[in-house]
């Protein structure tokens, strides 16, 4: 049998992989919709700026911003949907008790993830330049971009396990992850209130998002323009704690008490 | 000694589910049946043996979590996949490489299945699948938590026959959970006996029959004619449709079915009913929390004033 120690195993990343390709929701929001998305919503932009330039630096801004959408339907949304469902039917708990420990499920499953996130990316990538005109970045900014993507993924597979754990009904988990879903869209500027018009309270909790930044800033990474990281930076740490200190407690709790 | 569990007790909410006070002990090689009515804590006792619930008291065991396997009576899987590829992840191998997974397939004529969805599998084949993943854990002790619930009466006999082939010539251990006497009449060598949270008694089968019932039991149908055919001997506790009578002696037995033959009573003999011996030992001892003492003389009958 497993070592419970164990933190990978080749054949549980395969069967959590295939767990996440399972799931239709992953496919609708997380591949097809953002590419819809950024598809109407850059055509939008063309018809009102006419300058080529700043079209193209809109275009690749708006693109990027819309990116963060994948990681927010893929892991927070989806994972977490999926995971308040299995805990519902207690196949965590059968896996645990077939000696498969947490933090084995838990290493698969955000690898997992983020294999089929890269995937999804790889789509969004291709469709991007292929039908935005999306600038072409410098490597910095696209390195940039990447890590901040995977770090912000990481923070919600960890917020999306935490509620799932905490809530574990799944009507409820799916009622808070969506509200969030969509909390973080508003604040992060994706449904069309950008971060300078937003009221003042708006804003401040804006700045605490890493998706405000991500939207509003990217642009500018993108190409190699230079730029003071510290807030991101910031939010990134404030995201992180919270996603932390929950995940822990909720995996805390549901830990076995073992002889 | 593989398991041990004293002052154990485990609460939900302000309800205590199981009390137990008197050691209980699992030995290499036990075969424990654990019966009582619904609400008696036989889940309850598993899961605490588990740790998948909080409780009090001391439950010791050598034994490493991952060597306790467990059938639960309810287990669930991934539906996103078929359940080879489940079988396969869980069980850390793979079933074209690997033999003895290969035979425990055939064994319990799983082949056809491996390609389904878990959803699409039958209740039997469900449990087979399930019970397919515990036996290969091949773990020192093992739990059965009402493994043929639900399971039409052909499937339950098959499974258990199946189970019986399995066990036979190993020293594996196992605690079943069953409302099925006659499988327990097959599997287990060892009872388990639990009423409201509590324990009524544990011991070797043969052992706590020969306390609550005797040498042996004799049960024929409770018509008016037998009623008044046994006016006078003094009965057991038994279902109302029947009635039942123990005999502590062979002088008794020979007797009593010498009476039987000559009125032309059908009757059935036993020394191993496990459902006499749960319904006398609950009447006997519930609510104690120890194991009450006596023999079956003293304790569990009901003469005719009944």
């Amino acid at each position: 049998m497993k070592d419970k120690r164990r933190m990978f195993s080749g054949r549980m990343l395969l069967f959590e992989f295939r767990n996440v390709i399972g799931n239709p929701y992953v496919h609708i929001f997380g591949v097809g919709m953002p590419v819809l998305m950024m598809v109407i919503i850059t055509r939008a932009v063309v018809g009102e700026i006419p300058d080529a330039e700043l079209l193209a630096s809109m275009t690749t801004s708006v693109f990027l911003g819309i990116g963060a959408l994948i990681p927010m339907a893929t892991i927070f949304m989806g994972y977490g949907i999926a995971h308040a469902q299995e805990l519902e039917k207690g196949i965590p708990q059968r896996m645990e008790l077939f000696g498969i420990g947490v933090r084995l499920s838990l290493c698969s499953r955000i690898v997992s993830e983020v294999i089929f996130m890269a995937i999804a990316f790889s789509i969004y990538f291709a469709a991007g330049f292929v039908i935005a005109d999306v600038k072409t970045p410098k490597a910095s900014g696209a390195a940039l971009y990447a890590v901040c993507i995977l770090a912000l993924s990481v923070m919600l597979f960890c917020l999306a396990h935490a509620i799932a754990c905490m809530l574990r009904k799944f009507s409820l988990v799916y009622c808070v992850t969506m509200l969030l879903y969509f909390a973080m869209m508003i604040l992060g500027g994706m449904m069309g209130i950008s971060f300078d018009n937003m009221p003042s309270v708006m804003q401040a909790a804006a700045k605490l998002l890493p998706v405000t930044y991500i939207n509003r800033d990217f642009g500018g990474i993108w190409v190699g323009e230079s730029y003071n990281f510290m807030p991101m930076l910031q939010s990134y740490l404030l995201m992180g704690a919270v996603a932390g200190i929950l995940l822990f407690v909720a995996v805390r709790r549901d830990s076995r008490r073992l002889h | 000694m593989l398991l041990s569990i004293q002052n154990l007790v485990v609460k939900y909410g302000s309800a205590t589910a199981l009390a137990i006070t008197a050691p209980i002990e699992v030995e290499e090689g036990d075969r424990v049946g654990v019966i009582g009515s619904n609400g008696a804590g036989k889940t309850t006792l598993v899961k605490s043996i588990l740790g998948i619930v909080p409780y009090q008291g001391t439950i010791k065991t050598e034994l490493a979590p991952e060597q306790m396997a467990v059938h639960m009576q309810f287990n669930e899987y991934t539906d996103n996949m078929p359940v080879k590829y489940v079988m396969e992840a869980i069980l850390d191998t793979e079933i074209a490489k690997d033999k003895r997974l290969q035979e425990l397939i055939e064994f319990f004529e799983f082949q056809d299945c491996l390609k389904k969805k878990y959803s699409k599998l039958s209740g039997g084949q469900k449990q087979r699948f399930t019970i397919i993943m515990v036996m290969m854990q091949d773990a020192p002790l093992t739990f059965y938590d009402e493994v043929t619930s639900g399971l039409d009466f052909e499937t339950r006999q098959k499974l258990v026959e199946k189970l019986v082939e399995w066990y036979r010539g190993k020293d594996a251990s196992f605690m079943m959970v069953s409302h099925y006497y006659e499988e327990l009449d097959q599997l287990a060598d060892k009872l388990l006996i639990l009423d409201k949270g509590r324990v009524v008694d544990y011991g070797r089968r043969e052992e706590l029959f020969r306390k609550y019932c005797g040498r042996a039991v004799i049960v024929m149908d409770n018509t008016p004619e037998n009623d008044i055919l046994m006016r006078g001997v003094e009965r057991m506790v038994s279902p109302k449709h029947l009635i039942a009578i123990s005999c502590d002696s062979e002088e008794k037995e020979r007797e009593l079915t010498r009476v039987l033959l000559q009125n032309n009573v059908n009757y059935r003999r036993s020394n191993n009913d496990i459902e006499m011996l749960y319904i006398n030992a609950k009447e006997a001892g519930s609510g104690s929390g120890a194991f009450p003492a006596g023999t079956a003389s003293e304790i569990g009958r009901c003469g005719d004033e009944r």
